[in-house]
């Protein structure tokens, strides 16, 4: 600030001239200073050399891309809007002299650089600060709490409108609500609107005015990896190795050479930094391909982002955020060329420093009047070590003039924001993307958006990633579904293998969890995994290949974990067959089981495998704890016929069987008889078992084929208005309702009632009576208007005659009477006046309305249901 | 079986008998043939019936180890004998006999089911250690006093009870009263007692039942107490420092000592006794707690080692499992690679590389097994060493605490002594005021008599401190070296056991492979 002091009285006189020139500022801010690099590149140029400029120019055509959205006043219907819109209050002026002053020093002190960009016009061609179109407003939705999601709504909802002149920052600035009114805006827009939302939930937000890059400026992020393609680094864990404890074992004594090893290693190493080289450099190559072409106008190109400041909302670092596409970048970042100034609602900030190495030496330290020349002073930024350079630098003289404008200035805050509150409703919160659809290219990868009930399939987003940097071959496609009935989340398809994969959410009738195939027929490869608490059996995962099926089961009451079979060749000589009719032999079933720790490990199967062709069993046990063998015990299920023609029912040879500690009574015959009828019993069941589950993929697939085709979308119950069937009951149990009470408005005045109780209780009425009855009624209701006119007539009268009788006794004694008499009675004159006039005016309407009355009675008593079928035929 | 009915001839229970029970109620069919064919040993044998035989005396019965259900109904048996060894026992059926008494079931600890119907019991008892006890049916007894019902409250698993045609069924109070002190049964005489009439029951009863109860949970938190301080004892008792927590040791030192007692009626006895024995306190105090922090050193000393090993021992098997899988895995493709050769040269060689894999393998095994061996017994030596030096450190600490003991009596002993000869001089001078009980007036007749008695106690004292000392010296020691010899027992014996098992299992494949070979050539 004491830098500018200097010029502070010649400015002064031409204060009030330059307010009046405000409107002109747009086009003085065109007068663009370079920023300092480039215009050391200036050199003096011969004609020579301007003609040849001249032809190279015109050689030079601009493809004029087709038809992007230009954002100008001619579209925004002004009309509407409020009075702070179209005009500025007296402390905006204020503000806005303040800032001209401001400026005019800055101009002064620092002539090689740009203008401020201070006031720019609004949509009503008004000069507004740029702080006060910072409006900060906290969203009800609790998903723009977090600056993430706050930047992402922001970059979603709008459309991108390119600035006008790319080098420099654009005359019109427009309020929050406007931009948000049409989706569409420029980066300036963009910022003030996040940066508004920002402020409002809390976080330290400046919007800066700078240079970026081309990529950022034209939101181009084809040289981005797309960050849903990027894998998430699996954090590796350091296994902490507990402290070897007192009594650990010693290892056994290393026997091998040490030499060789070392050797070894050597050879290894070798190999692998010659692998890493060669990956190095094909790297190296593949970075270079993708380089951009260098930019011309590298660092001239204006931009407006976002700073994040840490302190406020636990934010650990500043960082800066593009609004257009809601990425964050650290503040050292080689997208940012420079910052000019920054602003938030209470103030605005200069940058003194040297951006010769882009951004990434600034200190964002606004309290620093040597780096950071603020505007207004009092704002709440500590200023770090002030006191010290009043001491060093200021001089005495300027001492005095110094501390005047400190406390003009002082006394002067922001005043609050011209914009109206910002207001995103809830259908165009859940729309976001204009007309709910966006598309966003990454570098090798595409992504689209769409908003939820907006693809009659659920399709929520869909990314495909490229092969190659010009998209044309496709390697995979990522499809997220919203809403499905059949609960699918994320479609997965791979081109290059042809392998699809299905994420289901749970509550899939069958419990599906993650479905992989590479065709919809049974008996291919295929794996079926399934949320196995939501199963009756268990079933965790079914691997299919043309010849086996694997399953895994977890939680099962008989401690069945894993089951495999094998399938032979079909049989084909079977007329009439078709899959189901004709399952595939199995030639091998092997079961395993986890352990039952109610029974002792030695009697607890492990494994058993029932070869099926070759009629036999083989069963493993677990292993004790204590143990490293295992019980075997392998039977052979032939049946024979001894030399004298009986059936051997068991020999000692069917069944051969290891045991760890021998055990007296698995010895006997009987035991190992009843055992192969349990085994045999249980295989049958096993066989079931996969043929149930052969059939139960079949149904899946059955089942995927309908949902795939009906793909139906699930509305919540509470969303009210796409919910047809609540919205219709709604609406018909309001029907009801309304009728329900003009029904009993009817009948709460029954007019017939008094004529009817005259008759004889119980008797049907006939023609006559009816007639006589209507008109009878008619006759009493015309007989009560003509009263009541008469009542309103005899009350009128007597208003009157009292009048008159008062005004007599008035002339009479107006001699004599005091003066409050006098004002009685005058107040009693205008009061009588008034009750006269109501009377007149009740008794003239009276006499306009009882006619209709009259008719409206008798049409009601045609219509009546009691007298109806008399009267028709009269009618 | 009627003729044995008719005859009243009672029967005895042979050895036949019971060998025809089990032949008629074992396995029927293909499988009876094999059962047959085998003969089936009686500890096999889960359940058992024997009614209608007749039988008199329960015997011959100790082999049925594994019984689980037992029927002796309807014969005429008088006393409930000879059931010891049938621990297993689930279900016991005993209706329709002449029993008396209930006796003989203490060691039936898993019997769940019970019948005595129609005996001729008269006292509901002896049924304690049947905690398992979920159906009793006493029915046709001789059952008259309600008050057996309060017996049956302990049972807490008891559902069912039946009671009709005992002579306390025909008090009119008789289910009010069953329902009402039995809260949680279900059944009673074969029908289910609803809600209405156990409130009712509840309402009617509540006031002695809830006196009852009150005794009940007194009694149960003494028991609990009880425990409590046995815990507390016993673990004291581990720590060696038991009753040194207080007063014990002098109390006990004070008992012995009758003529330090008549001693303290001296004039100045008294006080210096209690100074005495307010600093001996403190010492066992410290003793004490001295005790029990070394014993938690020990013992996590103890629970280290018992870590190393096991995950020592976890390892080695788990690398065992791993080779032998390997193996398996091999030897299952080479075995069915010699099944299908046909060539007898061929056949050859791949046995004779079989076997060489199985030599193989079991020298890997039985390697890793010494490696293992030899790693636990370093570990073994260094606990040992490591747990004779705590417990030395230990029994120095104690000595040198108890030797202050010793000072302190000592120090008692001498002024003691100088206050006794005071008060001789003064008895002989006749300047004593108090009067003295006569028994120690007898005491002061001479120096040498005063002499003797201070000393007498001082001796007790010292003889009891060091009685404690040693006690707890020997006591420790010997748990040291048990310790060590059961560790390193235990360590042998899972060595023998381990090598037993890798040449059995080497064995076994052993004589697959030669059975193979047999079968080969034979065919």
């Amino acid at each position: 600030m004491e830098v500018l002091k200097e010029k502070v009285e010649e400015e002064e006189a031409a204060e009030r001239e330059e307010a009046a020139e405000r409107a002109e500022r747009g086009d003085r801010t065109e007068k663009v200073m370079r920023p300092p690099e480039v215009r050391r590149e200036e050199t003096i140029l011969t004609q020579e050399m301007l003609r040849d400029l001249e032809k190279k120019l015109s050689e030079i055509e601009i493809p004029i891309s087709e038809e992007l959205p230009i954002f100008t006043n001619d579209t925004i219907d002004i009309s509407k809007l409020p009075l702070s819109y179209k005009t500025n209050t007296l402390k905006e002026e204020h503000l806005l002299q303040v800032a001209d002053n401001f400026s005019r020093h800055y101009s002064h002190l620092c002539p090689d650089r740009v203008p401020l960009f201070l006031h720019p016009l609004n949509e009503c061609e008004v000069p507004k600060f740029v702080s006060t179109t910072i409006r900060p407003t906290l969203m009800p939705y609790p998903d723009l709490y977090n600056w993430d999601s706050c930047a992402q709504f922001v970059s979603d909802f709008l459309t991108m409108v390119p600035l006008p002149d790319p080098l420099k920052p654009p005359r019109y600035l427009y309020s929050s609500t406007t931009v948000l009114k049409y989706q569409k805006g420029n980066c300036f827009d963009y910022s003030t609107l996040l940066c508004s939302m920002l402020i409002g939930s809390g976080y330290d937000a400046y919007c800066v005015i700078g240079y970026g890059s081309q990529d950022l400026c034209h939101m181009d992020l084809t040289r981005e990896v797309c960050p849903l393609t990027l894998k998430p680094k699996e954090s590796v864990k350091k296994e902490e190795k507990a402290p070897p404890k007192k009594y650990a074992i010693k290892p056994p004594r290393d026997l091998t050479s040490r030499f060789e090893q070392e050797q070894e290693i050597k050879r290894q190493e070798k190999i692998k930094a010659e692998e890493e080289k060669r990956l190095r450099e094909e790297e190296e190559r593949l970075l270079e391909a993708e380089k951009a072409k260098p930019d011309a106008l590298l660092g001239l190109r204006v931009h407006c982002w976002v700073l994040v400041l840490s302190g406020k909302r636990e934010v650990p670092e500043s960082f800066f955020i593009d609004p257009l596409t809601a990425r964050s970048y650290s503040t050292q970042d080689d997208h940012f060329l420079g910052i000019e100034s920054l602003w938030n609602h209470k103030n605005y900030w200069v940058n003194m420093q040297d951006c010769w190495n882009c951004c990434k030496d600034l200190i964002f330290d606004l309290g620093d009047p040597v780096r950071w020349e603020y505007m207004l002073l009092g704002t709440d930024k500590p200023h770090l070590s002030l006191t010290e350079e009043d001491d060093t630098e200021m001089n005495n003289d300027d001492d005095v003039e110094n501390l005047d404008k400190e406390d003009e200035d002082k006394s002067f805050d922001m005043p609050p924001s011209w914009v109206e509150q910002i207001e995103i409703s809830p259908e165009a919160f859940e729309t976001r993307c204009p007309n709910g659809k966006k598309v966003i290219q990454y570098k090798k990868a595409k992504l689209e958006k769409w908003a939820p009930y907006l693809n009659s399939n659920g399709l929520v987003s869909c990314l495909t990633t490229y092969e190659d940097f010009e998209c044309t071959k496709i390697l995979e496609i990522k499809e997220w579904y919203q809403n499905r009935e059949d609960m699918l989340e994320l479609r997965h398809i791979n081109k290059s293998t042809g392998l699809n994969i299905d994420y289901f959410k749970p509550g899939h009738p069958q419990a599906l969890r993650v479905h992989s195939y590479k065709s919809m027929q049974p008996e291919m490869d295929r794996v079926m995994e399934f949320y196995e608490t939501a199963r009756v059996d268990g079933l965790l995962k079914r691997e299919e290949t043309p010849k086996t099926m694997t399953e895994y089961y977890q939680g099962r009451s008989d401690f069945l974990s894993y089951r495999h079979v094998t399938f032979g060749p079909r049989v084909k000589n079977l007329p009439l067959n078709s899959a189901e009719s004709n399952p595939r032999p199995m030639e091998k079933i092997t079961e395993r089981f986890s352990r039952n720790l109610t029974k002792p490990a030695d009697e607890d199967v492990a494994e058993r495998v029932f070869l099926i062709a070759e009629e036999r069993i083989q069963l493993r046990y677990h292993c004790r704890d204590d143990h490293i063998t295992a019980n075997k015990r392998e039977f052979l299920r032939r049946t024979e016929v001894d030399s004298k023609g009986n059936k051997i029912i068991m020999t000692p040879d069917m069944c051969i069987s290891f045991e760890v500690e021998p055990m007296e009574h698995t010895k006997k015959l009987l035991y190992q008889y009843e055992a192969m009828m349990h085994l045999k019993r249980e295989e049958k069941l096993s066989r079931h078992q996969a043929w149930e589950s052969e059939l139960e993929v079949l149904e899946i697939l059955k089942l995927r084929e309908e949902e795939e085709e009906a793909h139906t979308l699930t509305i919540s119950i509470y969303d009210t208005k796409r919910n047809k069937k609540s919205k219709e009951y709604r609406e018909a149990m309001e029907r009801v309702m309304h009728e329900e009470h003009l029904r009993q408005v009817e009948t709460q005045l029954d007019y017939l009632a008094p004529f009817l109780a005259q008759l004889p209780p119980g008797e049907k009425l006939t023609r006559w009576q009816a007639v006589r009855i209507k008109d009878e009624c008619l006759s009493d209701f015309k007989q009560r208007l003509i009263d009541k006119a008469n009542l309103i007539q005899a009350r009128f009268e007597k208003e009157t005659q009292e009048l008159q009788k008062k005004q007599q006794w008035y002339q009479e004694n107006q001699v004599t009477l005091t003066p409050e008499d006098e004002d009685l009675y005058l107040s009693y004159c205008s009061q009588a006046m008034f009750r006269i006039r109501i009377l007149e005016q009740r008794l003239s309407r009276h006499k306009e309305l009882a006619p209709l009355k009259y008719l409206a009675l008798e049409e009601k008593l045609y219509k009546d249901p009691r007298l109806v079928e008399f009267l028709k035929v009269f009618v | 079986m009627n003729h044995l009915h008719d005859s009243m001839e009672p029967r005895v229970m042979d050895d036949d008998m019971l060998k025809l029970a089990v032949g008629e109620q074992g396995p029927r069919e293909e499988a009876g043939q094999l059962a047959k064919q085998e003969g089936i040993l009686f500890k096999d044998v889960l359940s058992l019936r024997l009614d209608f035989q007749n039988i008199l005396r329960i015997d011959n019965l100790w082999q049925f180890e594994n019984l689980r259900k037992l029927q002796l109904d309807n014969n005429i048996i008088e006393r409930i004998e000879g059931l010891e060894n049938l621990i297993h026992l689930v279900w016991l059926d005993l209706s329709f006999n002449n029993i008396e008494a209930i006796e003989g079931l203490d060691t039936l600890v898993n019997l769940e089911d019970l019948s005595l119907f129609n005996n001729r019991i008269s006292k509901i008892d002896s049924l304690d250690a049947l905690v398992k006890l979920q159906v009793l049916s006493l029915g046709n007894n001789q059952i008259s006093n309600m008050m057996n019902i309060i017996y049956l409250r302990q049972f807490k698993c008891l559902r069912t009870l039946s009671l009709s045609g005992n002579p306390m069924a025909e008090a009119e109070d008789y289910k009010m009263f069953i329902c009402a002190y039995l809260p949680d049964l279900v059944y009673l005489d074969f029908r289910r007692i609803d809600d209405h009439m156990k409130e009712l029951a509840k309402m009617k009863h509540q006031y002695s039942i809830d006196e009852l109860k009150h005794r009940e949970d007194l009694l149960q938190v003494q028991l609990e107490d009880k425990q409590a301080r046995r815990e507390e004892l016993e673990a004291h008792k581990s720590a060696f420092i038991e009753h040194l927590n207080g007063s014990f040791l002098f109390d006990s030192m004070c008992a012995e000592d009758v003529e330090g007692s008549k001693l303290s009626h001296l004039p100045g006895v008294s006080e210096l006794l209690e100074a005495y024995k307010d600093k001996f306190v403190i010492i066992c105090l410290n003793i004490f707690e001295y005790g029990l922090k070394q014993q938690e050193k020990r013992k996590t000393e103890l629970d280290t080692l018992n870590e190393c090993i096991h995950e020592a021992i976890q390892e080695n098997q788990e690398q065992g499992k791993q080779k032998i899988a390997k193996f398996e895995e091999k030897h299952l493709l080479n075995l069915s690679a010699i099944r299908e050769e046909s060539e007898l040269p061929n056949i050859e060689k791949k046995i004779r590389e079989c076997s060489e894999d199985i030599t193989e393998l079991s020298n890997t095994l039985m390697m890793l097994e010494m490696q293992l061996v030899e790693q636990l017994e370093e570990t073994i030596n260094m606990f040992e060493r490591n747990i004779i030096d705590l417990v030395g450190l230990l029994i120095e600490n104690v000595q040198s605490l108890m030797a202050q003991c010793r000072d302190l009596e000592n120090h008692y002993h001498e002024k003691l002594l100088e206050i006794s000869i005071n008060t001789l001089e003064k008895i002989a001078k006749g300047e004593l005021e108090e009067d003295l009980p006569d028994d120690v007036r007898a005491l002061f007749v001479d120096k040498d008599t005063i002499v003797n008695a201070v000393g007498a106690s001082h001796d007790i004292h010292l003889l009891k401190i060091d009685n404690r000392e040693d006690e707890l010296v020997t006591r420790i020691n010997s748990w040291c070296t048990h310790l060590v010899d059961k560790i390193h027992n235990d360590e042998i014996m899972r060595n023998r056991k381990r090598v037993k098992e890798i040449s059995q299992y080497i064995d076994h494949i052993q004589s697959e492979l030669d059975n193979l070979e047999c079968g080969d050539i034979i065919d």
